[in-house]
């Protein structure tokens, strides 16, 4: 079925038909793998589809109905190839009554994707959509709710609530040897204490990887206090965030050696950690800086013998500038 | 001159097939182009996943552009920077193309493709522009702004010292609850916002002759201030947004302001400016109109789809790179994770390594 929304017009097949959505797929003429999100009447049928939380329950109180597609942990009710492959659903509550009044008929979500056949023109009329495609997917239309043009709006934006989720923080698991603290209280002061940090764990390098976990909520100052252990050994490149790339290198002058900055933040699950390769980068004893280390703690722990582990916890102080240090090793 | 170009340096899949500066055909597999399609949001991690989109994006790139891989003169890759892992799926499809259907391989810098980007599909920008230019990237994992001297030789005048322009506008979207990647519903949010409301700091206010970019400390005192606002209404959404991309902006255009009354006693002609941030309406409407204060013209992507992660930027710069025989021997191509833009050196004899010139080798990078 064709049916306009307040972006664009949308084909809808019942979300938890398989055979329907078969049929979209086939008639998408999608690749492997691209989920599609679905149109519910509002929070309480996406809850049956979808765990919503905190993010999301706000995003749905502040913004929904609207042109918003919000991305949450699916409960795997939806038909096979809806939700993505690692089980994530996107959910549409539009802001167009005729939209809401067929899914409350029916029951059931609908899909909620673009009218148009894969990389094909942005279907704001009819026309948009038939004079792209071929006879046979023409066939595979039952129905086409015509509302002549649309007004021109931008697509629905997607927001992935899912990083969010809660992570398994397990630092009460983390026994270590010694706990320190100390106030910084400026970016030099937290850079000085990583450059000590590292002389005090530097007679390691070379017989086992080092691995500087560090934890701390948004803007505490973990590639600060990466620049400072970057300084200490000697590197004059410039350090940057590695959110972006995940992952940075900087060779250690004069040795073969390398500082290995990662950022976790973006990464959906502890495995990405793996697939970066963190378990060669242990093997040959390099020195590592993990940002957001709370996010793959398991991980990093698998590693206790292999390597030496300082887990460094940089919180906000009471002062502007200010903010807690505290490290130690595990046992 | 035809070439089929390949990105993989990040999240995006990409390839393209360009004909000089002209698009033929342009195809992204990304979480970025999904916003375009209600779809969903894919994993984010690269390897795999650029391994099985690669095929397909590439055929659907030569299909679309209505030829054949025979009738195509040169495959073009980025080989940084980027993600080591994923920029290698680019790397090692393009090096295969090369040899079975013997044709020249051109190496490419990422950060070249956005800088050059504005060239797209805009004969009389490239027949007209005059240097030095200044070439400025905004997006996502970089800022960076640029001398051009002329097209193949850079000379970095400013960049991040910590995080990207996008960066911080993606992780302020996600303080503010909107989910990841949030820039550009960050934008628009701001739309609706009093960017008056509240105060922010403006990064090394009075200090700009340290001609860097920075976004830690506005992120930090953003952080703060969204907690003390805390519940968050949708008009306080609206405000916060405002007001932190109007900080972020602002501190931008004083650094390029600053560089430009200071270090240019020749006016350069032209402002390029390319990257995932550029397709900000805001950001275009403030750099024109630093432009005009300069007497220069400022140019932008035509498209959206042009100022994120894509191949035909790519595509782009290696023409001008085939223009100067900067081709690549396809069985010693290899990634540069931490590629730089700089001065690239004009021996092709080097082939990659003209545009790695030994002393800007990952094991002897000099402070710029």
């Amino acid at each position: 079925m064709v049916y306009p929304t307040e972006t664009l017009y949308g084909i809808g097949a019942g979300a938890t038909n398989s055979e329907a959505v078969k049929k979209l797929t086939e008639y998408k003429n999608r690749p492997f793998g691209k989920p599609y999100s679905i149109a519910v009447t509002g929070q309480k049928m996406a809850e049956e589809f979808v765990e919503l939380n905190e993010t999301a329950k706000n995003l749905y109180k502040e913004f929904l109905p609207g042109p918003l597609t919000i991305v949450s942990r699916g409960k795997h009710k939806v038909a096979t190839g809806v939700e993505s492959e690692n089980g994530t659903l996107g959910i549409r509550v539009p802001d167009y009554k005729l939209v809401i009044n067929i899914v409350k008929k029916l029951g059931k979500p609908v899909t909620a994707t673009s009218a148009n056949a894969s990389y094909k023109k942005r279907p704001y009329k009819i026309s948009d959509i038939l004079d792209n495609i071929s006879d046979r997917q023409k066939d595979l239309i039952d129905l086409i709710i015509d509302a002549g043009e649309l007004p021109h709006n931008e697509p629905s934006t997607v927001i992935d609530t899912t990083l969010d989720d809660p992570v398994t923080l397990r630092q009460g698991e983390i026994k270590l040897t010694d706990k320190n603290e100390v106030l910084s209280r400026s970016e030099e002061a937290t850079q000085n204490l990583a450059k000590e940090l590292w002389q005090k764990y530097e007679i390691h390098k070379g017989k086992r990887a080092i691995i500087f976990a560090l934890q701390g909520e948004m803007g505490t100052g973990k590639t600060i206090f990466t620049k400072g252990l970057a300084h200490a050994m000697g590197i004059t490149e410039l350090v940057t965030s590695p959110t972006y790339t995940l992952e940075n290198r900087y060779s250690i002058p004069d040795t073969r050696d390398s500082l290995y900055h990662i950022d976790t933040w973006r990464m959906e699950n502890a495995e990405e950690l793996k697939a970066l390769g963190f378990e060669d980068l242990i093997k040959g004893k390099s020195v590592v800086a993990i940002e957001w280390a709370e996010r793959v703690a398991d991980i990093i722990r698998e590693f206790d013998d292999e390597a030496i582990i300082v887990w460094v916890k940089i919180e906000f102080g009471k002062g502007k500038n200010e903010r807690k240090i505290s490290w130690g090793v595990t046992q | 001159m035809r070439i089929l170009a390949i990105d993989t340096s990040c999240d995006e899949t990409a390839a393209a097939v360009t004909d000089n500066t002209k698009i033929l055909s342009n195809i992204i597999w990304s979480q970025a182009s999904l916003h375009a399609k209600f779809g969903g949001v894919m994993p984010s991690l690269a390897q795999r996943m650029h391994e099985e989109r690669i095929d397909w994006v590439i055929e659907r790139a030569i299909n679309n552009s209505q030829l054949t891989i025979n009738n195509l003169d040169a495959i073009a890759v980025t080989v940084g920077p980027g993600l080591s892992i994923a920029l290698g799926v680019g790397i090692d499809r393009a090096k295969k193309l090369a040899i079975k259907y013997n044709k020249k391989l051109i190496a490419v810098n990422h950060l070249e493709g956005h800088v050059l980007s504005p060239f797209a599909n805009c004969e009389y920008l490239v027949s007209s522009i005059k240097y030095p230019a200044l070439g400025l990237v905004v997006s996502g994992g970089n800022t960076v702004l640029v001398r051009i001297n002329k097209i193949g030789s850079y000379e970095t005048l400013a960049q991040t010292e910590d995080d990207a322009l996008g960066e911080a506008l993606d992780k302020t979207a996600r303080v503010l609850g909107l989910g990841y990647p949030g820039g550009a519903i960050l934008e628009k949010m701001t739309k609706m916002g009093d960017s008056k409301k509240y105060t922010l700091p403006i990064p090394i206010v009075g200090q700009e002759e340290r001609r860097m970019f920075t976004y830690s400390g506005l992120k930090t005192a953003m952080n703060k201030l969204v907690e003390s606002e805390k519940p968050l209404t949708q008009e306080k959404i609206y405000d916060l947004a405002a007001c932190f991309q109007d900080a972020a902006f602002t501190h931008l255009v004083r650094i390029v302001r600053f560089i430009l009354t200071n270090d240019f006693p020749q006016k350069p002609s032209t402002l390029l400016v390319g990257g995932g941030v550029a397709a900000n309406v805001q950001l275009r409407d403030r750099l024109r109109k630093l432009g005009k204060e300069f007497g220069i013209s400022v140019y932008f992507p035509y498209a959206q789809k042009l100022t994120g992660d894509n191949a035909a930027m790519i595509g782009i710069a290696a023409y001008f790179k085939a223009q100067r025989e900067e081709f690549t021997d396809a069985n010693k191509v290899d990634r540069n994770p931490r590629l730089k833009l700089q001065i690239y050196y004009e021996n092709p004899v080097w082939g990659i390594q003209s545009q790695v010139p030994p002393c800007f080798s990952l094991h002897c990078c000099p402070k710029q």
